[in-house]
C-alpha cells in the first residue's frame, strides 16, 4: 500500500501478489450487469455533450472488440480516479492549490468517465465500489496517491495507444493522455516545487502494459468490488 | 495577455507557410553526412522504439519525424538561449535546465532515427523573448502547448508502430513541460496547468503556419515545407 514519494514511485511498485488474472477477469466479464446499470445511468445522465472530443463521438457504434477492451480498461482507471477525487473533495481536508487541483482534476476525470461510457454504450463496464484506504483523509497522503494515480494513468494510456485500431479512438486517447500527463506534472509541482519530485522526471515517458497496470491497481486494494 | 493553447496561431497573419515549402532534403543530406560523423549521440537516452525504427521508414513517417525534429530544434535552442542569457531564477531556471535537456534528448533521438534523412538545424532568432523571465515563461507556455498539440495531431498518421511508440513517449513529456511552466506562472490558477479535460490537437499545417508566424526561425528551413509537401493524406 505504501505508494512511496520518490519520483519513480508507481503503482507497480506495490504489486507483490500478482493477483492480476482476477482483475482482468473482472474487467472482461460483467457486461450484462453493466448493461442493466447503464440503462439507469444513461437515462438519468445529464451528460456534458459539449465536452466530448470529436473523436469519441465519431467512434460510437462500431468499435472493434480489442478497442472495446482497451476502452473498458481506460474506463476502469477513470472510474478510480474520479472516485478518488470525489471522495477527497467531499472529505474537505485539502487546502489552497491542492484543493484547487482536486476540484479541477476531479472534474476532468469525471468528464473522461462520461466520454468513455458514452462511446461504449451498453458495453461499458459497471462502476466498481472503492475503498481508498484512508488516503483521501489528509493532504499529504492525498498528494502522494494522486501523483501515483496520475503517473499510472499516463503510462496506461501510453501503453495502449499502439494497440488501438480505430483512428477516432486513438485520437481521443491521445487527447486524454496529454491531460493525464498535465495532471501528473501539476501535482508533482505542488509537492516538490520543481525539485526532488520533478514534474517531468525523464525525457521519455515509460509505457506500462495492461497487465502491469491492473496488477498494481489490484494491489492497492482501492477496488472493492 | 495570458497565452492560451492556441496562442501561436494568432501570430500567423501572412499565410507564409508555402514559402517554407522548398526542398531542403538535398543540401541537408550533404550536411548531415558531416554532422553524423562528428555526432557524439547520447545513445543511452534513446528510447528502444526509436532505435528499432531505423532503416526503411515510409515517406510519410519521415515527414512526420522531420516535422517533430524541427519543433524540437526550436524548443531546444530556445532553452539553450534562455539559459545562456542568464535572466532566469529559482524554479524558472530549474525548469529551463531540465526541460532544455529533455528537448535536446528528443532532438538526438529523432536525428538518430532519421539518419541521413534528418533535416538540418535552422538558425533561430527568439525575438528577445529569452532575455526576461516573464517573456521567457509566456513563450515557453506557448511552445510547450504547441508541442503537445503537434505530437497529438500526428499520432493517427504514423504508420510504423515503433515510431508511434516513440512519438507517444514524447507526447506526454511535452504535456508535463506545459503543465509545469503553467504551474510556475500561475500557481494552479491562471494559466491552469490543465486547462481542459481533453487536450486539443493541431494539424501540421496549422502548427507550421504558427511557428512561421513567430519569426523565430531565422533561416527558411524547408524542414517544415518538406514535411508539408509529403503530407497530402493528412486530411484524407
Amino acid at each position: 500500500m505504501e505508494a512511496g514519494l520518490h519520483e519513480s514511485a508507481t503503482l507497480a511498485d506495490v504489486d507483490r501478489d500478482g493477483a492480476l488474472a482476477e482483475a482482468v477477469h473482472e474487467l472482461g466479464g460483467d457486461t450484462r450487469a453493466a448493461f442493466l446499470r447503464k440503462g439507469a445511468l444513461v437515462a438519468g445522465g445529464g451528460l456534458a455533450l459539449g465536452a466530448f472530443p470529436a473523436g469519441f463521438a465519431i467512434a460510437q457504434g462500431g468499435v472493434p472488440k480489442g478497442d472495446r477492451k482497451i476502452l473498458n480498461y481506460a474506463l476502469t482507471l477513470e472510474y478510480l480516479e474520479a472516485a478518488f477525487y470525489a471522495e477527497a473533495n467531499a472529505k474537505g481536508k485539502l487546502t489552497g492549490e491542492t484543493a484547487h487541483f482536486a476540484q479541477v482534476v476531479g472534474a476532468h476525470e469525471a468528464a473522461h468517465v462520461e466520454a468513455l461510457k458514452k462511446v461504449l454504450g451498453a458495453k461499458a463496464v459497471a462502476k466498481p465500489s472503492f475503498d481508498f484506504q484512508g488516503t483521501t483523509g489528509s493532504e499529504k497522503t492525498f498528494r502522494k496517491t494522486a501523483m501515483v494515480l496520475e503517473d499510472t494513468g499516463v503510462s496506461a494510456y501510453q501503453g495502449q495507444a499502439p494497440n488501438i485500431k480505430t483512428t477516432a479512438v486513438l485520437a481521443s486517447a491521445g487527447a486524454i493522455l496529454a491531460v493525464e500527463a498535465r495532471h501528473a506534472a501539476w501535482i508533482r509541482d505542488i509537492i516538490g516545487g520543481g525539485q526532488g519530485v520533478l514534474p517531468a522526471p525523464a525525457a521519455f515517458s515509460t509505457a506500462k502494459s495492461m497487465t502491469e497496470v491492473l496488477a498494481a491497481v489490484k494491489a492497492t486494494k482501492f477496488i472493492k468490488s | 495577455m495570458t497565452p492560451d493553447i492556441t496562442h501561436l496561431e494568432r501570430f500567423d497573419t501572412d499565410g507564409a507557410l508555402a514559402e517554407a515549402a522548398d526542398g531542403l532534403s538535398r543540401s541537408s543530406f550533404l550536411r548531415r553526412s558531416g554532422l553524423l560523423l562528428g555526432g557524439g549521440m547520447l545513445a543511452g537516452s534513446l528510447p528502444v522504439a526509436f532505435a528499432r525504427a531505423q532503416g526503411g521508414l515510409p515517406k510519410g513517417d519521415v515527414a512526420i519525424l522531420n516535422y517533430a525534429l524541427t519543433l524540437e530544434y526550436l524548443e531546444s535552442a530556445f532553452y539553450q538561449k534562455a539559459i545562456s542569457d542568464g535572466a532566469l531564477k529559482g524554479e524558472y531556471a530549474r525548469f529551463a535546465k531540465t526541460v532544455g535537456a529533455h528537448e535536446q534528448a528528443h532532438v538526438q533521438a529523432l536525428k538518430k532515427t532519421l539518419g541521413a534523412k534528418a533535416v538540418k538545424r535552422p538558425s533561430f532568432d527568439f525575438q528577445g523573448t529569452t532575455g526576461a523571465q516573464a517573456t521567457f515563461a509566456k513563450t515557453a507556455i506557448v511552445l510547450e502547448d504547441t508541442g503537445v498539440q503537434a505530437y497529438q495531431g500526428q499520432a493517427g498518421n504514423i504508420k510504423t508502430p515503433a515510431v508511434l511508440k516513440a512519438a507517444i513517449s514524447i507526447h506526454p513529456v511535452e504535456a508535463r513541460h506545459a503543465a509545469w511552466i503553467r504551474s510556475i506562472v500561475g500557481s494552479g490558477n491562471d494559466p491552469s496547468p490543465a486547462p481542459a479535460a481533453f487536450n486539443p490537437a493541431l494539424d501540421m499545417a496549422s502548427v507550421l503556419a504558427a511557428v512561421k508566424g513567430t519569426g523565430f526561425i531565422a533561416t527558411k528551413s524547408a524542414a517544415a515545407g518538406a514535411a508539408v509537401g509529403a503530407q497530402p493524406a493528412m486530411t484524407g
